[in-house]
C-alpha cells in the first residue's frame, strides 16, 4: 500500500488529480480538495501515481 | 575598498528580446533567438522592453528566463519570484494594473483567498456539468459556420465559444454586453499593436477599455446585489475574504481577469490549432481516425503549439542566483513560455505538430506553483468540443495565413481566412 498526503498550503484546488484519480481526490463545491482514499493499493497506483506527478503545485505526494 | 563588481550587471545579451522588432517576427522565428539563449545563455539580462507605456527606470532591464526547467523552478518558487509587483514585461501603470489583474498579481496569503473565491466554479466536477452545455455551443457555432461558408474564422469560430463560455459561467447574459466586455478585453492586451489602436497612445487604449470593463462589471454586480442567481458574479458579490465584502474596485477586478483569461487564451489555442491541422494533413488525419480516444493526448499539443501566453513576469524578493546569474531583490524574471515550451531537453522534435506525444509537459498553462492556469480543464473541454464539431461537419477545413496581434504579451491571432471545402 502506498500513503498518499496532501499539503494543503500548496494545494490550490485544480482538481487535475480528481481528473486523474477520481476515486482518491475530490475538490468539492467550495473549492477545497478532500482526500477519499488516503491509501492506494497496487490496482490504483498508476492512476494516482500519475495524479501526484501531474499537480503543478507539486501539493500530492507519496509515500510508497 | 574600491567598489567591487558586486552589484555589477552583466551587459546586455546581444540576442535582444526587447525591441518591437523582436516581436514583430514569427514565432519561428522568435524560435531561433531563443534556442541561442536556452543552448548558450539561459538567464540573461536585457534592456526594458521597448514601446513601454512608461518611461523605463533607469540601468533597468529584466533576466529573460528561456530554458522549460528554470521557468518551472521560478514559478514554483513564489516567495522569492512574487506576482504582486507586477506580472507584465513591461511598466504598467500601477493603477491600470491593480484594476484589472485581480489576484493574478496577488501573493499569498491573498491571493490564496482571492483565488478561492472563483476556483470552485472551474473544478472537474463544475466543468462537467457545463461541459453539455458547451458541446451544445460548439454544435451552433458549427452550424452557423456551415451557413456562412469561407469567412475569416477567428471572428466565425474561436472568438465566439470561449466568449460564449465565460460569460455564461461569469453572468453576462446579453450578447450586445458580451460583445463589448470581448472587445475591451481585448484592448487589455493590444497596446503595442497599432491597427488595434487606430491612433490611440497604448495606455489611452487601456483607459478606455478598462473603463468599459468596469462599466459592465458594476452594472451587473449591482443586478446580482439585487437578485442573486447561481452564476460567478453571484459569489463575488456575496463574497467575504477576511471578514469583508469585496469592494467594487476588487469585483471588477475579478470580472476584468475573467474576461481577458477566459477569452483570449482559448480563442488563440483554437485558431493556432486550426491552422497547424491544416498545415499537417497526416495528423489531422491521425485524429480523426480515433478522435474520442486521441483528443485527450492531442490537446496538449494544441497547447504546446499556441502557448498563448508568451510571457509573464515575476520580481525577486531577495537576492538569489539563477544559471549562475546573481539575482538582486527587486528585479524583473520574465518567463518565456514559448521558449520552454520549445525547449529540446524535455522534448523531442519540439518543431514538430505531433498529435501522440507522450508525456507532454508542456507549460502552456504555466510552469505550475500557485498561478497555473485555473481554466486549463475548461479549455479543454472547449477544445474538445469545438474540435469534434468541425471535423465532423467540415472535415477538409482549412485555414490560410494567419494575422498576428504586435506585442510581447499574447500570441494571439488576430484574423484567419478559412475555406470549408464542403463540396
Amino acid at each position: 500500500m502506498a500513503c498518499i498526503k496532501v499539503d494543503y498550503d500548496k494545494c490550490t484546488g485544480l482538481g487535475i488529480c480528481e481528473s486523474l484519480a477520481p476515486e482518491f481526490f475530490e475538490v468539492s463545491d467550495d473549492g477545497n480538495l478532500t482526500l477519499l482514499e488516503e491509501e492506494a493499493g497496487p490496482d490504483a497506483l498508476d492512476d494516482v501515481r500519475e495524479a501526484v506527478a501531474g499537480c503543478p503545485t507539486e501539493a500530492l505526494s507519496l509515500k510508497e | 575598498m574600491s567598489l567591487t563588481t558586486e552589484h555589477a550587471r552583466p551587459s546586455y545579451d546581444p540576442v535582444s528580446l526587447s525591441p518591437l522588432s523582436f516581436w514583430a517576427k514569427s514565432p519561428a522565428e522568435r524560435e531561433e533567438d531563443y534556442a541561442v539563449l536556452r543552448r548558450e545563455r539561459p538567464v540573461s539580462w536585457h534592456p526594458p522592453a521597448e514601446g513601454s507605456m512608461m518611461p523605463p527606470q533607469e540601468g533597468g532591464g529584466f533576466w529573460a528566463v528561456t530554458r522549460h526547467a528554470d521557468i518551472a523552478a521560478v514559478s514554483k518558487d513564489p516567495e522569492t519570484f512574487c506576482s504582486g509587483e507586477g506580472i507584465q514585461m513591461e511598466d504598467v501603470p500601477l493603477d491600470i494594473l491593480e484594476a484589472v489583474s485581480s489576484f493574478l498579481a496577488t501573493d499569498a496569503p491573498r491571493h490564496t483567498k482571492l483565488r478561492k473565491l472563483v476556483s470552485s466554479a472551474f473544478t472537474p466536477k463544475r466543468v462537467k456539468k457545463i461541459e453539455d452545455q458547451i458541446k451544445d455551443q460548439a454544435r451552433r457555432l458549427v452550424d452557423h459556420l456551415v451557413e456562412t461558408g469561407d469567412c475569416d474564422f477567428v471572428e466565425h469560430v474561436s472568438r465566439r465559444l470561449p466568449q460564449w463560455t465565460i460569460f455564461e459561467m461569469v453572468g453576462v447574459e446579453d450578447q450586445e454586453t458580451r460583445e463589448i466586455a470581448t472587445h475591451a478585453a481585448d484592448g487589455m492586451v493590444s497596446w503595442a499593436d497599432e491597427d488595434v489602436r487606430a491612433g490611440r497612445e497604448p495606455a489611452e487604449l487601456l483607459t478606455e477599455s478598462l473603463m468599459q470593463l468596469i462599466n459592465v462589471a458594476l452594472d451587473l454586480a449591482e443586478a446580482r446585489r439585487a437578485e442573486p442567481r447561481d452564476d460567478l458574479m453571484t459569489n463575488l458579490v456575496q463574497a467575504e475574504v477576511d471578514g469583508e465584502s469585496l469592494t467594487d474596485e476588487e469585483i471588477a477586478a475579478f470580472f476584468c481577469l475573467l474576461s481577458i483569461a477566459g477569452n483570449d487564451t482559448t480563442r488563440n489555442t483554437i485558431s493556432s490549432t486550426m491552422r497547424q491541422l491544416t498545415l499537417n494533413p497526416d495528423q489531422r488525419a491521425y485524429l480523426v481516425e480515433d478522435y474520442d480516444a486521441r483528443i485527450g493526448t492531442a490537446i496538449d499539443e494544441f497547447v504546446r503549439w499556441a502557448t498563448p501566453v508568451m510571457t509573464f513576469r515575476r520580481t525577486a524578493t531577495r537576492d538569489t542566483e539563477l544559471q549562475g546569474q546573481r539575482i538582486r531583490e527587486g528585479d524583473w524574471v520574465v518567463l518565456f513560455y514559448a521558449s520552454g515550451n520549445a525547449d529540446t531537453e524535455v522534448f523531442d522534435e519540439p518543431g514538430r505538430f505531433d498529435l501522440s506525444r507522450t508525456p507532454n509537459p508542456h507549460i502552456g498553462f504555466g510552469g505550475g506553483g500557485p498561478h497555473y492556469c485555473m481554466g486549463n480543464q475548461l479549455a479543454k473541454a472547449q477544445l474538445r468540443a469545438i474540435f469534434h464539431e468541425l471535423l465532423t461537419r467540415a472535415p477538409d477545413i482549412e485555414a490560410d495565413e494567419p494575422v498576428y496581434l504586435a506585442g510581447n504579451f499574447m500570441q494571439a491571432i488576430k484574423s484567419m481566412p478559412c475555406r470549408l471545402n464542403l463540396g
